[in-house]
């Protein structure tokens, strides 16, 4: 079997414009990949006209990098005439009408939608474990978990059934799953990627991302999927810049924070052993390293329980049985239909986390609960902004552990949070951050960097995050 | 182990409008006292400003123009529901509820 997809995409894009290879060559090799690599569960639907969209390419003369390259998209970003599900029951047969805007921009760079990827029911999860499909495992070892919610992205880029995927990220979900399966993730600043099509879980949080194999892979894909939009209010204008500027600049004079929250006894032995080598590494090349102290990021993962589940207790209030989606049988009257729609058509993870975001928007307790943390989400910022005027980036591990085994955390609602203890903070804030992977433990799991940059700075990251790539 | 209440059970459910059965309501008198113990340590918060953050972004005002662009057709828009009659969605009888 031919073995283009695992060339950088710079190469293939050469062979695409010499038509040494074509478009279907590529989307044939994807599709037996994901075909021989079935037990992965990384996709939940493939795209069916994927081939014939393919053949049309082959006589097109490809005029961008991502020309012909075939790309998954996380199944919560809708797709027109392509299942969309959200990993649920409730929207197990749902065709979308229109594309998202990421869609559209991705289809005009001629890049091809090879299907939609597994995920965490709705995106709320950690691991992947509560789609309604069944979850996504580890290609680095299968009895682990992919990470959540972008699971099924993450599985398929690490398993090299695909160069690129689409992500989305409310609290880590982009930048968990590429830490434990040892790829590149970025969620951009909130307001770069339009939102408009991704349906929506925690709207002041939700964020759209690539998910790739290299950095330079990844700062190229987020060159396409920038901009304002009309359809989305929270999408900033901003003047267009590439992404690759800095990557293989050296890191000289570079100032880097890193919180003390961030490597205190919540995270494994090897991880913190990885990120101090990490430090003296970049110490060596002339960066400047310190420890500094950050207030509230221990608050961050209640901030975000509260916000997440209040907002996603209004935004799946649309799932209701009547315009869209599963409806419930023998009902006979409205109330009716809502109940059992909702309790037959969610899962055990969505069900909760509605319930209790109801609770926290219910009268006086949405001051006690919702308003509070608004207030000390704003402290958290401001703790940001405090440290990014002296210092370019932030980093630490992005996770506490490598990837668990499946069933780690099967019906304990606690954990399924804790698992993004590191990543959530900068989605309070709206920051980018990245996670590349910076080496394995001793069984052999990836272990991953995470970087956060001061907001719309995302190429600073891209900078640090090429140079370590080159050497761990 | 702690847990809530079958009642306090049921009106959470029948706030979000989502239907239970009896072994989801046993189950989710755990699961959720979890759940709420945890927002609870929002309140032990003591040091923090009164100003709340709706949104990362700082224009938050920004609006687009008021024109008339492209509708969707009935049909597209009755595309998904599970129940319909020719262009018209069907649900359960509403008068007299």
């Amino acid at each position: 079997m031919s073995k283009y997809l695992d060339l950088d995409i710079r190469k293939i894009h050469e062979l695409l414009v010499k038509k040494e290879i074509t478009p279907l060559d590529l989307v044939d090799e994807a599709l037996s990949r994901i075909e021989e690599n079935k037990d992965l569960n990384a996709f939940i639907t493939i795209n069916d006209k994927v081939r014939e969209e393919a053949s049309e390419l082959g006589e097109v003369d490809p005029d961008n990098l991502f020309f012909g390259i075939p790309i998954a998209v996380k199944d919560n970003i809708v797709t027109k005439d392509l299942k969309t599900t959200c990993a649920s029951h409730i929207l197990e047969n749902f065709i979308p009408i229109y594309d998202a805007t990421v869609v559209e921009k991705i289809r005009e760079n001629k890049m091809l939608i090879i299907g939609k990827t597994n995920m965490d029911e709705f995106a709320m999860g950690s691991t992947s474990e509560t789609s309604y499909f069944g979850a996504p495992l580890n290609p680095h070892d299968k009895k682990r978990v992919s990470g959540g919610s972008s699971g099924g992205s993450a599985s398929a880029v690490s398993g090299g059934l695909i160069p690129l995927a689409l992500g989305s990220d409310t609290g880590g979900s982009i930048r968990q799953p590429a830490s434990y399966t040892g790829i590149v993730g970025m969620k951009p600043t909130y307001g770069r990627v339009s939102r408009y099509g991704l349906v929506a879980f925690a709207s002041s949080l939700d964020q759209i991302g690539p998910i790739t194999r290299t950095v330079y892979e990844n700062a190229s894909l987020l060159n396409v999927l920038v901009g304002e939009d009309d359809r989305d209010l929270t999408s900033v204008k901003k003047d267009k810049e590439d992404f690759t500027r800095l990557i293989g600049e050296d890191i000289k004079g570079l100032r880097i924070a890193l919180p003390k929250y961030f490597v205190s006894d919540i995270v494994d032995e090897e991880i913190s052993k990885r990120i101090k080598e990490v430090i003296s590494f970049c110490d060596k090349n002339g960066a400047v390293v310190d420890i500094v102290d950050m207030q509230y990021l221990d608050t961050a993962v209640n901030l975000y329980q509260i916000i997440a589940m209040a907002e996603a207790s209004s935004n799946l209030a649309r799932f209701d049985g009547v315009r869209y989606g599963f409806r419930a049988s023998d009902v006979n009257s409205v109330d009716e239909m809502y109940g059992k729609t909702r309790g037959e058509g969610f899962g055990d993870e969505v069900k909760r986390r509605i319930m209790v975001g109801s609770y926290i928007l219910s009268g006086e307790n949405a001051k006690t609960y919702y308003d509070k943390a608004l207030m000390v989400r704003d402290d958290i910022t401001k703790e940001f902004n405090r440290i990014f005027k002296e210092y370019d980036l932030i980093i630490g591990p992005t996770t506490t552990r490598v990837a668990p085994l499946l069933g780690n955390s099967k019906d304990d609602p606690h954990k399924a949070f804790m698992d993004d203890v590191l990543v959530i903070p900068v989605n309070m804030a709206g920051l980018p951050g990245l996670n590349v992977p910076v080496g394995k433990n001793s069984e052999g799991m990836p272990i991953g960097l995470h970087i956060i940059g001061k907001a719309f700075d995302e190429a600073t990251i891209y900078k640090l995050a090429s140079f370590l790539e080159e050497v761990f | 182990m702690d847990r809530l209440s079958r009642e306090e059970v049921l009106h959470v459910a029948y706030l979000a409008r989502i239907s239970l059965t009896g072994e989801e309501i046993e189950k989710f008198r755990v699961q959720l006292k979890v759940l709420m113990d945890d927002i609870d340590k929002i309140k032990s918060v003591k040091d923090y400003d009164d100003e709340m953050m709706y949104t990362p972004i700082e224009d938050n005002t920004r609006l687009r123009e008021d024109v008339v662009g492209k509708m969707l057709s009935a049909k597209d828009a009755t595309i998904n529901a599970p129940k319909k009659n020719g262009s018209f969605i069907e649900v359960p009888v509403m008068i007299n509820e």
